[in-house]
């Protein structure tokens, strides 16, 4: 995943015009685990959102897995958002009116259009992995909220995505479930190789992972090696 | 989640299942205004099934008579120069439609006609010692006339029996006379004829002036009493589809010559009632229609509203535009459905319901719901098709939502 020169503005032609990312360039290694730092309003969602597809830049370009995105259609970023990239939110988002597995199967789901057995397979995998087999059934509703956001981790997981981004996934969390949850992530990317990026206001997290981008004002001031890694 | 069904349908049904109050709500609504709908069509259909019934079994659906007598003046202007002159018209005189025979075997012949009666019909009174009353003689075919007004099932008391010395009276007149089955009645008319007859039979047609005035004799008494000898003053058919009666009328018209007069067009009145209840109740069930769908919109928009975090994650997880729009089209299109069966139940109670309350005083059914089992699968088609358009608006500001706009909400 590599971002060239990339800016984004918001207002463009209105007196309001302004830059938010003044000219990122950025490249995440398949497999690391980093975490992307800095104030409020210095662009760090805005910067995720662009890496996530979910947006896009206003000039400048985003190579994922050595394709460039912008000149595909908006049909083609959506297949391609499905297939390569997971979303771990501050807050789950699990769709309420399904239980934590069929929550989990909603990617594959979304991508293969009918519900089959190799899905529930996997799907009750991820549950097994993130340690809440026997909360399967349970609707996403009816559960703490350490346990929803694993269950948003393991959606995140389901088609096997190369890149995770979580934008603080952990914000919400008491201390303790945010530990787990951290450890979680980590165990995952090591696992499967998965690269993770993740939007954090913590610094004792962010310690923790193997590399602290930190960004201030749209343009990135500092990106070094974790002292712990 | 069923394996046979597309993530689109999934989706829909699981959050119609859980707005379950809203869905509640909603499909109660649709089931309320497809139950009016239906109830009302059914109700329409058997009055005016039951209208015709009662207009058409009293009346033969077309009349043959003979043109009307026109005056003309006697003497005509030559070229170039005009004639004053005060035309009166004439008064009718009694007499038969030419050639009835042949025209009666003719109309016989056609396959848009059932069965042909000649008739003759003319004032006579009927007296009783110091009393008279003024009647409606009316001479008939029995066999051939009873095709067209089912006189025997009328008799209220005696029996449908027609010799050259019987008549049959009605209720009304029976009463007003005090006489009873057997009795003899004399008849005279104003041509001269002067019979004494027997009653045979007492008959009741639902309306107290034909009650009142229709006495019932043999053709060729009538023929004798009316001086009318051999001849008829008109003849009487019934058509396959009464409908179509205006349209044969004037076919038969062009082809004998005679004056031809349906029932459309000597209850024109009843028509014109007719239409216009049609057309207002067509008018209620538009509304109907339209108050649903504006239901089910706002439903659906709010559903838009409350789901759009969801939406939002759906569509960064990969699902596309297409997959919203059809989730939220199906919410609609189930909604109208569901609606429409449970109105469709509903408006079957209100029938039962309508046929113990609805009787005539002696216990009959007032008349009979008509309902056609088509009505059952247009409403359901009209409801689900309307439950979608009601969605397309909703689903496309669903579909339109951005993923990060409608997440950061």
């Amino acid at each position: 995943m590599r971002l060239a020169g990339v800016r984004k503005s918001y207002g463009i032609g209105t007196p309001a015009e302004t830059e938010v990312l003044h000219g990122i360039d950025l490249v995440l290694e398949q497999g690391t685990f980093s975490a992307l730092i800095g104030p409020s309003g210095s662009g760090k969602s805005t910067l995720l959102n662009i890496i996530g597809l979910l947006d896009r830049p206003t000039s400048g370009a985003l190579l994922i897995t050595g394709r460039d995105t912008s000149t595909l259609e908006e049909a083609q970023l959506t297949r391609l958002r499905g297939r390569t990239i997971g979303f771990v939110f501050q807050y789950h988002y699990l769709l309420s009116a399904f239980t934590a597995m069929e929550n989990i199967m909603m990617p594959i789901l979304l991508e293969r259009g009918r519900p089959d057995s190799s899905m529930r397979d996997t799907a009750l995998a991820l549950l097994q992995k993130v340690g809440l087999v026997q909360w399967k059934n349970n609707l996403a509703t009816n559960m703490s909220g350490g346990q929803q956001q694993r269950v948003a981790i393991a959606r995140a997981l389901a088609l096997n995505p190369s890149l995770i981004l979580a934008d603080e996934p952990t914000g919400n969390l008491d201390t303790q479930s945010a530990n787990n949850v951290f450890e979680l992530m980590r165990q995952v990317s090591a696992a499967s190789g998965t690269t993770v990026l993740l939007v954090t206001h913590n610094l004792q997290l962010a310690k923790r992972c193997d590399r602290i981008i930190e960004l201030v004002d749209g343009t990135i001031v500092s990106d070094r090696e974790s002292p712990a890694a | 989640m069923n394996d046979l069904l597309p993530f689109e349908w999934i989706a829909a049904i699981r959050f119609l299942r859980e707005g379950r109050l809203q869905s509640l709500f909603i499909i109660s609504g649709v089931a309320i205004g497809v139950a009016v709908i239906v109830f009302m069509s059914a109700l329409l259909a058997g009055m005016q099934a039951n209208i015709f019934k009662r207009v058409l079994t009293s009346q033969p659906h077309i009349t043959l008579e003979r043109p009307k007598q026109a005056a003309r003046p006697q003497r005509t202007g030559a070229p170039g120069q005009s004639v004053l002159a005060t035309v009166q018209k004439p008064s009718q005189r009694m007499s038969s439609v030419d050639q009835w025979q042949k025209v009666r075997d003719e109309a016989r012949r056609r396959p848009d006609v059932l069965a042909v009666s000649p008739t003759v019909a003319g004032p006579a009174f009927v007296i009783r010692g110091d009393a008279s009353q003024a009647i409606s003689l009316i001479g008939i075919d029995p066999e051939q006339y009873v095709k067209i007004v089912p006189l025997p099932d009328k008799i209220v008391r005696g029996t449908f029996r027609m010799t050259n010395t019987d008549m049959l009276v009605g209720t009304q007149l029976a009463d007003d006379l005090g006489v009873q089955l057997g009795d003899k009645l004399r008849v005279a008319t104003a041509a001269g004829g002067d019979l004494t007859l027997t009653i045979a039979g007492i008959f009741d047609m639902g309306s107290r002036g034909v009650n009142q005035r229709n006495v019932y004799v043999l053709l060729a008494t009538a023929q004798n009493l009316l001086h009318l000898p051999g001849g008829v003053s008109s003849i009487d058919l019934i058509v396959p589809d009464p409908m179509q009666a205006e349209t044969i009328a004037q076919s038969i018209a062009n082809e004998t010559g005679l004056d031809a007069l349906s029932w459309i067009a000597n209850n024109n009145q009843l028509f014109v009632a007719l239409n216009a209840q049609t057309f207002s109740s067509e008018m209620i069930r538009v509304f109907v229609a339209l108050s649903v769908a504006a239901g089910i919109a706002s439903v659906l928009v709010v559903s838009v509203i409350q789901r759009s975090k969801e939406v939002g994650i759906l569509r960064a997880m990969g699902g596309s535009r297409g997959q919203i729009l059809r989730v939220f089209l199906i919410q609609g299109a189930v909604v109208g459905l569901l609606g429409s069966v449970i109105g469709s139940v509903l408006a079957t109670g209100l029938m039962a319901a309508w046929r113990t309350v609805a009787r005539n005083p002696d216990g009959t059914p007032m008349f009979a719901l008509t309902v056609d089992p088509r009505l059952y699968a247009w409403a359901a088609l009209i409801a689900t098709l309307t439950g979608l358009l009601a969605a397309v608006t909703p689903a496309i500001r669903a579909a339109r939502l951005e993923p990060v706009v409608a997440i950061r909400g």
